[in-house]
This record gives C-alpha cells, sequence and structure tokens, in this order.
C-alpha cells in the first residue's frame, strides 16, 4: 500500500486558544506571505502553524523536509503542480450529481479514474529523475514506486474500458426469499458465446426481448441494472475516492513545502536571516530576532531582539516600561518564532535555541478600552482560566497586561498568585506588566528564574526599540498615570 | 378443541370528554407510536365493566412479564403476521413468484408454530388464557397435516437454492444462462486499487431498488432461470397445488389479540428502561393504596415525579392546593390514567397499587368553548356537577379541575361543600383540584398540597403530600422581593 506522511503533525488537533493565538500573533499575515494567494497553502499552514502538538523528533522531520525541499524546489513545485492539476480535472470531469445512482456513479467515478490513472505517469516521472536526502521526502518517493509500475498502470487503463460496460452488464444471481433476485455479482464479461448448436436446442439460454412499448419494463431492467451495479459502485468510487485521496493528500501535504519555499524566497528578498531553530535543554537563547508579521507589513527589517536566559523548567520574562516602546511587538516576535519552530520552519534570527516544544497560548486584551470594573476583570480571569486548564509542562504562555482592568494592588496580588503558579509548574511566561506591587515583589522572590526587559533609553534619552535587561525599580507612576490618563 | 379468545371479553367505549380530559389519545398515541391498527385503537378505548375480565387480562399479563413466556409469544406472532402477510401479497403476483412466496409463508409458519409450542409447554403458565391457548397449540402442532407441510416446505426451498444463473443485459434483450465460473469484476478493480490508501469512507453506493422484486421482468428471468432448472421447478409448482392454504383459524385470531398485550409490554419496556415502573394493580374493596405513581405523558418526554396516594375507604375526598404549576393538575390527571389503565386490565404506572375496580371514571375540566351563547360558566359547572352527582355511586372516581372557579371564592367554597355532601352520600371518589384553600378546612376531606422546592421556596418540587395549604401565595412574595411591601413604599414614597 502507498503510504506517505511529508509532516508528521499526527492528529493534527488545533491548539486550544488557536483563535486568539492566530489573531494575537498577526499568523495570518505569515501565511499570506507564504502561500501568496494559494488558498491550500495557507489552510495547510494555519494547521501546522496551530498544532497542539509538536513532539522534538516530528519538529526535526519536518525542518530536515523543510531543507531538502529547499534543494529539491523544482520537483517539489512539479509534483505540487501535477497534483494540483490532477484534482482540477477530476472536479472538472466527475460530477456526482446523482451519489446513489450507481450507473451515474460508476461512469463519473470512471472518468475520474481515467484522469488519474494517466497524471500517475507523470509523478513516476518526477520521482524517478529526483534525489531526495530528506527521511519524508525519501519515503514518499520509494512508497509510490514500490506499488507503481509500468504493468500496474497498463492494467489500470484496460480495466477503465472494461468499466465502460459497452456491451451492457453481466452478473450472476440466485433465488432467495420469495422467489427475489438476489446477491447480484458483477462478472467480468464473456464475449457473445451464442453458436448456432444453443440457439436451435434452446436449452442453455433463455433470451428476453423488451417489448418496444412496455415503457415500465424498460424502466424495471433499468432499475435492475442499477441494483446490480450498487455492490460494484461502492467499489469503483472506493477505488476513485482511494486514488483521488492519494492526490488529495499528496498536494496537501506538499502545499507545506510549497509555503517554505514562498517565505524563504520573501525572507531573502526582506534580507532577514533564517536559522533553523534548535532544542536546547535549561536554555532560551535567540538573537538578531526579528518580529515576521511587523517585517511583512512595513516590507522592511524591524528592531531586532536578543536574549539568553537559563531556563530550567519554567521561567518568566518579565517586559515592562513606557508605552511604544516596542513590548506588544517583542511578545509577538518570540510568539512567531515559537510557532514557527514548532512547525519545523526556519525562524527570522540569527540564532535561536529553545528549552522545550511545548504549546503557545496568548493572553492579550481583547478591547482597547481601559476603565476599570469587575465585570471585565471576570472575563480576564475565565479567559485566563481557560487556557490554565489546558497547559502542560514545558509550553509557553504570553500575557500582554494581564489582570489590568482592576486596581493595581489586588491585581498584583493575583498576578503573583498566577505567574508564580505558572513558572513553578513548569510554564515559560512571557509577560507584559505595569504592576509595581507585582514587579517588585515578584522578580525579588524569582530572581533565579526570571528576568526583566525593559526599552532601551540612550544616555541622551533617544529610545532605540530594542529591550535590554533592566531592574525593578519603582517610577513607573507616571507612566501609570499617563496610561490613564491617555484612555 | 376450540380457540379461546385471549382477551377474556370486551368492554366499553369511554366517553369521549373524558377521554380528552384524562388526556387519553395522547397517551394512546406514546403506545401505538407510529403504529395504525383500527381493532387495537378501539379495544384500548373499551373500558371492561367486569371486574373479572380484568383480572383475566391483568394473569396473562403476569405470565408475559416472566420474560421468556413474552419471548416466546411475541415472536410467534411476528411470525405468523408475517407468514399471513406474504399469502395476501402473493394473490397478486406472477406465477414465477407465487410458487416461492408460498414456500417462505409456509416455512415461516411451521417453524412459528413448532417453535412456540415447544417453547411454551415448557414454561409455568400460571393465566388462563395463555394455558388454554398452549393446549390449542400442542394439538394443531401435533397434526399430522400440519408435519407434511413442513416436511414438503423444506424440501422445496432446498430445490431453489441450487438455482444460479447468469444474467446478461444488453439493450433490450436479456439473456438467462447457467451460472459456472464467472469472474467478479468488483474483486478486480479491488485487488488494482487498494494499494492506495484511503478508508472509502462515504463510498457506500446504497441503491434502493425502486421497482421491487416482483415485476414482469423480474418474472421473465424467473421463467429464464426455471427453465435452465427445470426438476427444482416442479417442485417449487407442486407445493403450492398440494398446500393451497394452511393457517389455522384460531392460531390467526391469537396472533391478532395477542398484540393487546405486547404493545403495552413494549411501551412500558421504553418507559423502565428510562427507570419507571409498572405494577400489576390489585382491587380493593375500598382502599386505595398507590405508592410512586408517575404521569406517563411526562416520563416519556424525560421527567416525572412520582406520588403517593391512600385512603383506608373511610374518607373518598381529596382536596389538592398550593402553588400554581405545582403539579396538582397533573397529579390528579395521573390518578385518572391509572384507574382508566386498570379498567382495561393493563399494569399501570406505579411502584404498587392497591385500588377499587372503579365503575366510572368522571372528570369535569375547565373548558375552552364559547360561554355566550350556552349557560355562563357558572352555571356550566354547575350542570356538570349535577351530571355527575346523578352517575355517581360507591365506585366512581370523580375527577375536577377548578370546578366552581367562576364565581366569589366565598360562592365557590359554597357550591363545593354542597358537591362534597352528595358525592359523600354516594360515597363516591373524588379528587378535587382547586386554589380554593378553605375547600382544605372542608369537613371529612383529605387535604393534599403542592409542595415547593426544598432549595428554592419560589420552586415548584412537584411533589403533592398531605399538609395544609401554605399561609402566604407566591405573588405576595415576589412583590416583596421588588420592594412593594407596606413598609418599603412608605420609605421610598416621601
Amino acid at each position: 500500500m502507498i503510504e506517505f506522511d511529508l509532516l508528521r503533525t499526527g492528529a493534527a488537533r488545533p491548539a486550544a486558544g488557536a483563535d486568539d493565538l492566530r489573531r494575537d500573533l498577526e499568523l495570518d499575515k505569515i501565511v499570506a506571505a507564504a502561500s501568496g494567494g494559494d488558498e491550500l497553502v495557507a489552510e495547510v499552514w494555519r494547521e501546522v502553524l496551530l498544532l497542539a502538538d509538536a513532539s522534538p523528533d516530528s519538529i526535526s522531520y519536518r525542518q530536515d523536509a523543510v531543507r531538502d525541499a529547499l534543494r529539491n524546489r523544482d520537483a517539489v513545485l512539479g509534483l505540487y503542480r501535477i497534483a494540483n492539476e490532477t484534482v482540477d480535472a477530476v472536479r472538472r470531469r466527475v460530477f456526482l450529481f446523482r451519489p446513489h445512482d450507481p450507473a451515474v456513479v460508476v461512469h463519473e467515478a470512471v472518468n475520474g479514474l481515467e484522469v488519474m490513472v494517466a497524471s500517475l505517469r507523470d509523478v513516476l516521472a518526477v520521482l524517478k529523475s529526483t534525489a531526495f536526502s530528506s527521511e519524508a521526502f525519501r519515503q514518499m518517493s520509494k512508497s509510490v514506486l514500490d506499488n507503481i509500475n509500468d504493468e500496474f498502470l497498463a492494467s489500470a487503463q484496460e480495466l477503465v474500458k472494461v468499466l465502460r460496460f459497452e456491451n451492457g452488464v453481466q452478473f450472476s444471481v440466485r433465488i432467495g426469499e420469495l422467489n427475489s433476485l438476489e446477491d447480484p455479482v458483477l462478472l467480468v464479461p464473456r464475449k457473445g458465446e451464442s453458436n448456432i448448436l444453443s440457439k436451435v436446442l434452446r436449452r442453455d439460454e433463455y433470451v428476453y426481448r423488451l417489448d418496444p412499448r412496455d415503457e415500465a419494463g424498460a424502466y424495471i431492467l433499468d432499475d435492475i441494472r442499477k441494483w446490480v451495479l450498487a455492490n460494484a459502485a461502492s467499489t469503483i468510487f472506493k477505488a476513485f475516492k482511494h486514488l483521488d485521496s492519494f492526490f488529495q493528500d499528496l498536494r496537501r501535504q506538499l502545499a507545506f513545502y510549497v509555503g517554505a519555499i514562498n517565505l524563504s524566497g520573501y525572507f531573502e528578498k526582506l534580507g532577514l536571516p533564517a536559522a533553523y531553530p534548535r532544542l536546547s535543554k535549561g536554555a532560551l537563547k535567540f538573537s538578531g530576532m526579528h518580529c515576521l508579521s511587523l517585517s511583512i507589513s512595513a516590507g522592511s527589517r524591524p528592531v531586532p531582539y536578543d536574549l539568553d536566559v537559563k531556563a530550567e523548567g519554567g521561567f518568566a520574562v518579565v517586559v515592562t516600561g513606557a508605552n511604544r516602546g516596542g513590548k506588544t511587538t517583542f511578545l509577538k516576535a518570540v510568539g512567531q518564532s515559537l510557532v514557527l519552530a514548532r512547525a519545523g520552519l526556519f525562524v527570522p534570527a540569527d540564532e535561536f535555541a529553545l528549552p522545550s516544544t511545548g504549546a503557545v497560548y496568548t493572553h492579550f486584551p481583547r478591547r482597547e478600552d481601559r476603565t476599570l470594573s469587575y465585570g471585565k476583570f471576570e472575563e480576564e480571569v475565565k479567559r485566563l482560566s481557560a487556557i490554565v486548564e489546558g497547559l502542560r509542562r514545558g509550553d509557553y504562555v504570553l500575557m500582554d497586561e494581564t489582570f489590568s482592568s482592576t486596581n493595581q494592588v489586588e491585581a498584583s496580588v493575583v498576578a503573583e498568585e498566577v505567574i508564580a503558579a505558572l513558572v513553578d509548574s513548569g510554564v515559560n511566561v512571557f509577560y507584559v506588566t505595569f504592576l509595581q506591587d507585582f514587579l517588585n515583589r515578584f522578580l525579588d522572590r524569582y530572581r533565579e528564574r526570571a528576568v526583566l526587559l525593559v526599552p532601551e533609553v540612550r544616555q541622551d534619552g533617544t529610545r532605540t526599540f530594542r529591550l535590554v535587561r533592566g531592574k525593578p525599580t519603582p517610577g513607573y507612576a507616571i507612566d501609570i498615570w499617563r496610561k490613564y490618563m491617555a484612555a | 378443541m376450540e380457540y379461546l379468545s385471549i382477551l377474556g371479553g370486551r368492554g366499553r367505549r369511554i366517553d369521549e370528554q373524558i377521554a380528552h380530559d384524562l388526556r387519553i389519545h395522547e397517551l394512546l398515541g406514546d403506545i401505538f407510536g407510529k403504529r395504525n391498527d383500527d381493532f387495537l385503537r378501539s379495544l384500548y378505548l373499551e373500558q371492561l365493566d367486569n371486574e373479572e375480565v380484568a383480572v383475566f387480562r391483568l394473569n396473562v399479563f403476569r405470565d408475559l412479564l416472566k420474560g421468556e413466556v413474552l419471548d416466546a409469544v411475541a415472536e410467534f406472532v411476528e411470525h405468523v403476521n408475517k407468514a399471513a402477510r406474504i399469502l395476501e401479497t402473493e394473490k397478486d403476483a406472477y406465477e414465477e413468484h407465487r410458487i416461492g412466496m408460498h414456500v417462505d409463508a409456509a416455512l415461516i409458519y411451521t417453524e412459528a408454530v413448532e417453535t412456540a409450542w415447544s417453547r411454551l409447554r415448557g414454561l409455568p403458565i400460571e393465566s388462563e388464557g395463555l394455558a388454554s391457548f398452549t393446549r390449542y397449540l400442542g394439538e394443531v402442532a401435533g397434526s399430522e397435516k400440519f408435519r407434511e407441510l413442513g416436511r414438503r416446505a423444506r424440501e422445496a426451498a432446498e430445490a431453489r437454492d441450487q438455482i444460479k444463473i447468469r444474467v446478461w443485459i444488453e439493450g433490450d434483450r436479456i439473456r438467462v444462462t447457467r451460472e459456472e465460473h464467472g469472474e467478479d469484476l468488483s474483486a478486480l478493480v479491488d485487488s488494482l486499487f487498494s494499494r492506495f490508501k484511503g478508508d472509502g469512507q462515504g463510498a457506500e453506493v446504497k441503491y434502493i431498488k425502486t421497482t421491487g422484486d416482483a415485476s414482469h421482468i423480474h418474472a421473465a428471468i424467473l421463467r429464464g432461470a426455471f427453465k435452465m432448472y427445470r426438476t427444482q421447478y416442479d417442485i417449487l409448482r407442486r407445493f403450492s397445488e398440494d398446500f393451497p392454504s394452511f393457517i389455522d383459524g384460531g392460531i390467526a385470531s391469537f396472533a391478532k389479540e395477542a398484540e393487546f398485550y405486547l404493545i403495552y409490554i413494549n411501551y412500558m419496556k421504553s418507559l423502565e428502561q428510562m427507570g419507571y415502573r409498572f405494577t400489576i394493580p390489585s382491587f380493593t374493596d375500598g382502599g386505595i393504596y398507590v405508592r410512586k405513581f408517575y404521569n406517563l405523558l411526562l416520563a416519556k418526554r424525560g421527567s416525572a415525579v412520582p406520588n403517593d396516594i391512600q385512603t383506608d375507604g373511610s374518607r373518598r375526598i381529596f382536596v389538592i392546593t398550593g402553588m400554581n404549576s405545582g403539579g396538582k393538575t397533573t397529579f390528579a390527571t395521573s390518578f385518572g390514567q391509572i384507574a382508566f389503565l386498570s379498567k382495561l386490565g393493563l399494569p399501570v404506572p406505579a411502584v404498587e397499587a392497591k385500588i377499587p375496580f372503579f365503575s366510572s371514571i368522571m372528570t369535569a375540566y375547565p373548558v375552552e368553548e364559547d360561554v355566550e351563547e350556552s349557560l355562563s360558566r357558572l352555571e356550566l359547572d354547575v350542570a356538570r356537577a349535577k351530571a355527575i352527582i346523578e352517575r355517581a355511586d360507591s365506585r366512581s372516581l370523580v375527577i375536577t379541575n377548578e370546578l366552581f372557579s367562576n364565581t366569589t371564592s366565598d360562592e365557590g367554597l359554597l357550591l363545593t361543600r354542597l358537591f362534597f355532601e352528595e358525592l359523600a352520600k354516594r360515597g363516591s371518589y373524588c379528587l378535587f383540584v382547586t386554589f380554593l384553600h378553605k375547600a382544605a378546612d372542608l369537613d371529612g376531606v383529605i387535604t393534599l398540597v403542592a409542595q415547593p422546592s426544598p432549595e428554592d421556596p419560589e420552586r415548584p418540587s412537584y411533589v403533592i403530600a398531605p399538609g395544609r395549604p401554605p399561609a402566604e401565595y407566591m405573588a405576595a412574595r415576589i412583590a416583596r422581593r421588588y420592594q412593594l411591601t407596606y413598609g418599603k413604599i412608605r420609605e421610598v414614597v416621601k
């Protein structure tokens, strides 16, 4: 049997909170850049980027395949084109307008088989002339070549001809209860065996000719024909679907790599670095990392971020500082790179090492109005608790001003309890916050497992929009004051 | 030996207004489902006058509720009916079909009789009805004629199984030959394309023949088959000639009448699966003792709260009061249904039921018909009370719902007292649902009250229990919650 899996995404369960992730991290911008308008590429990318589960094995499997696809981009694009054209041709030639009329099903399915058997020849030609190096592509190529050869193609074409039933249908049948005909089995047709002798004796054969005026009889005969075809129709339709799903699977899986090829071109155009992330126990390290969605929007290379922390089983990166300091952009950059890394793709950085391959969650503010109310606080807490329900050790939670819908004092108490609990549970937290009590208490308690980042301000007071290590010093009251004044 | 009806006897049709008030037609709708059988439906609307017939039927139920007896009878009835249906349809069939249908009907029938006889005779049957039928069945099964029927039918079916033909349909021509060594085309397709993965989900083409199996074209194909298989054909044909009809008259009647029991047991089972229980009622000489009875219509639709009712017979008038929508009417109607079912000789929805064999059930529920031209509502109520009193005796059950509510409560109470006095004179039973709380204080009545939920006193529990009517009305409570009390209004309005 032909089996291949270029993606190894397992059951492809979407992550809990996938919708939030997609919106908060502006993943649609990245998907649009990768798909170049190809809806299938976009669909597969959304699926892979928002995967709930990504094991280190499956990530390196895809990484290798991405590298392979970039090396053999002509073959990958060629196979994708064949698969696409085949699927389109099938869509044009097969109309299952009456899915329970066996005659229609057989006729239409055979149309499809004809198209697809022909396309298999083209697939074979590409595979025979390409030397893939990754496990994913090598295995796919081998499985197809092991199962399909010229002999198969010849038999398949011959069978397609038989299934046109140009000389009527032949079937065996028994007489069952109530003398109804039962167990019809469609038979491989025998050529006309009406020899003179049997006709004369009229013993070996009984012939019934429908009266031309017998319209009811013609209708019944058609009904019988469909009844006989019904079982075979299921088998033929199944064959059609099998072959169809071969092309569907192929094009769907290739779509991911087509997107990678596209995005790679985009990186080159924008001059973005591309690093294949690596798993590095106990450390989170990146340098020269950019926010990809911002880069795509701006058409340029934005401010790079660096970080190097020990992250042994859960840590917190706390970000604070003046508004418009690029804090949310930083969260997006981290989230996007994590998501790309889990998909097995390259990320816009010089280097990227991550301590685990856990899932990514975002908790960003939902509405822009900044009035305080317990109703909104409840909404925030409810949303966060939904995230917490699905969290596992090694996951990443990106929080943007969580708990800011109530006063600083009580919010800090909650925040401290929540963040401490998450870190102690082995979850990695990125938290943008203005909560003074929290910053002081938490960073003091967790100085070994947390860092504080603040916007860089040069001696002369200008801002670089980079983030640098900071210390939790009080004095942001004016920022907070402004923040509420601005609201 | 003659067949003795399994129904024991027949009754009298229930008054249409009472059936309406007690929601009997809805109940029958649940019991019958989609089944449309006029004979059965009329049986279910016939209340028995004779307690002995009810007991006769309840005894049959007792036997049937032992699972094995039920299985044997249900299967037997199903198969006899099936055979009868085939014999009915074969009348219009082509000869090529008819000779086969006849054989199948005979096979089903003989097997049904043999199986039922061998099963029933080994089971402990106590009811007069089923014991008598089992003896009858034994006589039929033991007859020489019956055994010959079975032997010949099996022989014919075996002959038919030997036939296998190849049919070639090309244009308007059908060719039939004997079939040997054909090659399955689907298998070929499968072997070629199964190397492609996929579960083929949704590939199933489910074609339903629109022209049946018994047309002249099918007959023509059969004719071809019989021409190829002459010996087998002769065996089939001779069977029909030798046994033109074969279903015994008594067995046919039983199959029809036994449905009365089977359909109800099916209905019981559907509710028992949901955790509800049925019991076979026993008839008292005056007392009522029913434990955990419930409303069948509500049970079928999800939830019914069980209730008890009892009296030793010295007091027979129940006054039911309490919060609105608290289940008072449901309680009374459910009890009326129990009385009705017991008068059909049917098990009733309760854990235990001891009740009198009521001579009649009478109802007075609110009417929606126009009151402008005929009597006033109050007059109508009184007229209905009178009609009830006229017919009431010491075994009557009277169920009223908000009777005498179309006047002042003093007047209503007065009428109620008078009505009760008349009923008491006759010794009739009455369930009197009312919002006149003072009715509960009348002499010699049993007072039942719809209880509020223990968790939320503003919601009903649907439990109806002995007790005093509530001291405060629900409407007053709600008004207080919205600050509409004397004190609060005085505080706010300055």
